[in-house]
């Protein structure tokens, strides 16, 4: 156990930035894709880039520990369920109009 | 028994108005025209019954009527929180003397009818709307609220209207028939705002009680001004009565059947105004400068009337001018205080009336639809009854003892003189002078002289069915008889005895107790005074006019209409009604016409300009912003995006300055 924790930085900034490439990245799919399953893939990327900073602050930070951890969990629920939605919706879609394009989907446009 | 009688007295011609406007045609297709006539003709005659039985005890104040008259409440008609309308009549003395007229001369107008339509065909028509006026009348005079009175006002309004122009096709009558229909509603306007003064000032609508608070109120706790009440009150009047400056529909109203212009135009819906004003006396005593107000439009519309009757030549706008100027002599009177005499030449004015009117019926029947007095002459003897019953009415307008006229005239111009009011009194005498005068010239260019009848129509003169002359003959006896009736004895006479507590208390706080009656003192000097003008405004028209054998002098006549200088100035002012037909179409089809053409322009362009521009406004910002809703969630998101970068920089560069 203690030589998994030795091996890990030190230092925050390294987290933080992994953090910060991982939600750039998680940005750049979702306006840049234009296929549905990608664009909630890039959703979950940036879930996680939120995530890994959250619980960087709180193994840096002894009094925000606990409650990192807590809030890192509900985020992850959030993000499970938010992926079941988002695919279903996906699916229906996709069963009407046969594309997993989003900028075909215009019924609602004039 | 008389909750019964009272409401069938209008319930009845409404019943009959219903029958015949439903079943009339098909009646008379079947059965002819008698088949639709007896059912309206027999109701009024039935009400003319059921009025009398209720006239006598109201008039001599038998129980259970009393001085006050009997209340009949039938119905709760508006109940509003503490506002209400009942659904009621009350009969008192003044309303039965209306009654009287009303149901009497009514009557007398529809046996008349029979004979004066048998040639139309839209006979049951005609008595329809004949029954709808008896009931729209009956209504205004037996209500015992405003709101119900102004109902009967509006009826015999639409009635009016319905029968003027019930020639319709002929574009003469449908535009004197509108004609008076807007005029009408002019005055309406301001009686409509002075019932609404009459309930802000009282909360309630009632007539007797809303006038005896009214005058009881303090000055200082009324909203609206006792005056301006009154004028509000007497504006409907003007208009119904025809007064100036409204008086301008009436002539044109004779476009009408005659029968319409003898029941309604002259002996019955005319009078309304004076019933409003003389129900309304207390108001009116408590508001004196209002009175004034009266009396002088009275006096000014009897004497303009009297002039422009020199002049006209169709023989009904004569009468009608005639009917405008005693209208104004009861006005006049109701506006010196003399309410009983108003009241007396309301009901003596309305036979004598009704009779010329129905004898210059007679006439035109006689000379097969002609109205122009220059195309007739020398029929006294071979329309003879005709003649005599017009002769009798021509006497007792004209005011010659001891015919209707002389009594209530010259009550009116008595009272006059000693309440202090001599302009009234010496214009008044003046209008007496003329009206003989021009009465005479009526009847000297219908009846005497040489005949002018087109020589075609000549031999087919012949007198009227016994309809017609049958009315003329029972009109023509209240027209000689009813002065001495109700007129006697001088001063303190049968018909005030009725009246008196009507307008006692109003009469008492004007002039206190009034001065003994002196026959051989002041009154009689006065009574000599008005029979002298009558009798020379007679002998005048006589002499120019001729009577019996007797020849005018037409050419002296002719040589008078076609002078120069200020006689042209007048004759011509006379024959062109004193151009207040051009003056009104000046003022409110030109000018106003203009004025409400620029007031569109206003509406069309600057206010609904407004309108529209918010409206232009806000689609054209809306379209705009509409390009920024691409429907792609990817451009959202990038707004977002950009949004959060922009908030989190400015963050940064003014919170977060490295320290």
């Amino acid at each position: 156990m203690l030589s998994v924790l030795d091996n890990i930085s030190l230092s925050l900034d390294a987290y933080l930035v992994l953090a910060g490439l991982l939600f750039a990245i998680g940005s750049f799919g979702f306006l840049a894709r234009r296929n549905a399953i990608s664009m909630l893939m890039s959703i979950e990327l940036m879930l996680n880039a939120v995530n890994l900073s959250i619980i960087a602050f709180g193994a840096f930070t002894i009094s925000l520990r606990e409650s990192a951890s807590v809030i890192a969990l509900i985020v992850i629920a959030a993000a499970a369920a938010e992926a079941t939605v988002g695919l279903a919706i996906v699916i229906a879609i996709y069963r009407n109009r046969k594309t997993p394009l989003v900028d075909e989907y215009d019924a609602m446009r004039q | 028994m008389y909750e019964t009688l009272i409401p069938l007295i209008p319930l009845l011609p409404v019943l009959g108005f219903a029958f015949t406007a439903l079943f009339g045609r098909r009646l008379q297709a079947k059965g002819g025209r008698t088949a639709a006539e007896i059912v309206p003709v027999g109701i009024v005659i039935v009400v003319w019954v059921i009025a009398m039985m209720v006239v006598v005890p109201a008039l001599t104040h038998a129980e259970p009527f009393g001085e006050k008259g009997l209340g009949v409440k039938l119905w709760t008609w508006i109940p509003a929180g503490d506002f209400s309308v009942d659904l009621g009549f009350h009969v008192d003395a003044l309303t039965a003397a209306l009654l009287i007229v009303v149901t009497t001369i009514g009557m007398l107008v529809h046996i008349y009818s029979i004979g004066y339509m048998a040639h139309d065909p839209g006979a049951w028509r005609f008595f329809a709307y004949l029954n709808l006026f008896m009931f729209s009348m009956l209504v205004l005079v037996l209500a015992d609220n405003w709101v119900l009175v102004f109902a009967g006002w509006e009826l015999v309004g639409l009635s009016s209207y319905s029968l003027i122009g019930f020639w319709y096709p002929k574009r003469s009558a449908a535009l004197a028939a509108k004609k008076a229909f807007i005029v009408n509603r002019v005055g309406d306007v301001g009686f409509a705002l002075g019932i609404m003064a009459i309930w802000v000032n009282t909360g309630t609508l009632n007539i007797a009680e809303s006038l005896s608070r009214l005058i009881e109120m303090p000055a200082a706790e009324l909203t609206i001004p006792l005056v301006v009440v009154a004028l509000l009150v007497f504006c409907g009047a003007m208009g119904k009565s025809a007064q100036f400056p409204l008086h301008v529909w009436l002539p044109d109203a004779m476009e009408g059947p005659t029968p319409v212009s003898a029941l309604i135009h002259a002996a019955t819906m005319v009078n309304a105004g004076v019933y409003l004003v003389a129900r309304a006396n207390p108001l009116f005593a408590h508001a004196q400068e209002a009175m004034v107000v009266v009396a002088a439009i009275g006096i000014f519309t009897a004497i303009l009337a009297a002039s422009i009757a020199f002049t006209q030549t169709d023989i009904k706008r004569v009468l009608a001018y005639s009917t405008l100027s005693q209208l104004g002599y009861m006005f006049a009177a109701l506006g010196v205080g003399a309410y009983v005499a108003a009241i007396f030449h309301l009901m003596t004015h309305g036979f004598f009336k009704g009779l010329l009117f129905l004898g210059s019926g007679s006439v035109i029947h006689a000379v097969d639809g002609e109205q122009d007095m220059n195309r007739m002459g020398g029929l006294w003897r071979k329309i003879p009854i005709t003649h005599w019953t017009m002769l009798i009415g021509t006497i007792a307008i004209a005011g010659i003892p001891p015919l209707a006229g002389f009594f209530s005239k010259d009550e009116i111009l008595g009272e006059a003189f000693k309440f202090g009011f001599y302009w009234v009194w010496g214009i008044g005498l003046v209008v007496a002078a003329m009206t003989a005068f021009y009465m005479w010239r009526l009847m000297g260019k219908t009846f005497y002289g040489e005949s002018r009848v087109d020589p075609h129509v000549e031999p087919k003169i012949h007198e009227s069915p016994w309809t017609m002359t049958l009315p003329l003959i029972l009109l023509a006896i209240p027209a000689a008889l009813l002065g001495i009736a109700l007129g006697t004895p001088l001063g303190a006479s049968t018909l005030k005895g009725w009246l008196e507590p009507v307008f006692i208390e109003s009469e008492e706080y004007l002039y206190g107790t009034p001065a003994t009656y002196e026959l051989f003192g002041i009154d009689g000097y006065l009574i000599l005074a008005s029979v002298a003008v009558a009798a020379l405004g007679l002998v005048l028209g006589i002499w120019l006019f001729g009577a019996f054998r007797r020849r005018g002098r037409p050419a002296l006549v002719q040589r008078l209409t076609n002078a120069n200088g200020a006689t042209r100035f007048l004759y011509r002012a006379s024959l062109n009604k004193w151009w207040f037909d051009e003056l009104n179409d000046l003022l409110f089809i030109r000018v106003g016409g203009r004025v409400a053409a620029s007031l569109w322009w206003f509406d069309r362009t600057i206010v609904d300009g407004a309108v529209n521009g918010v409206g232009t406004l806000t689609r054209g910002a809306g379209g705009g912003l509409r390009q920024i809703q691409t429907g792609r969630v990817q451009n959202y998101a990038l707004g977002i995006a950009i949004g959060l970068i922009v908030m989190a920089g400015s963050f940064l560069l003014i919170v977060g300055q490295p320290r």
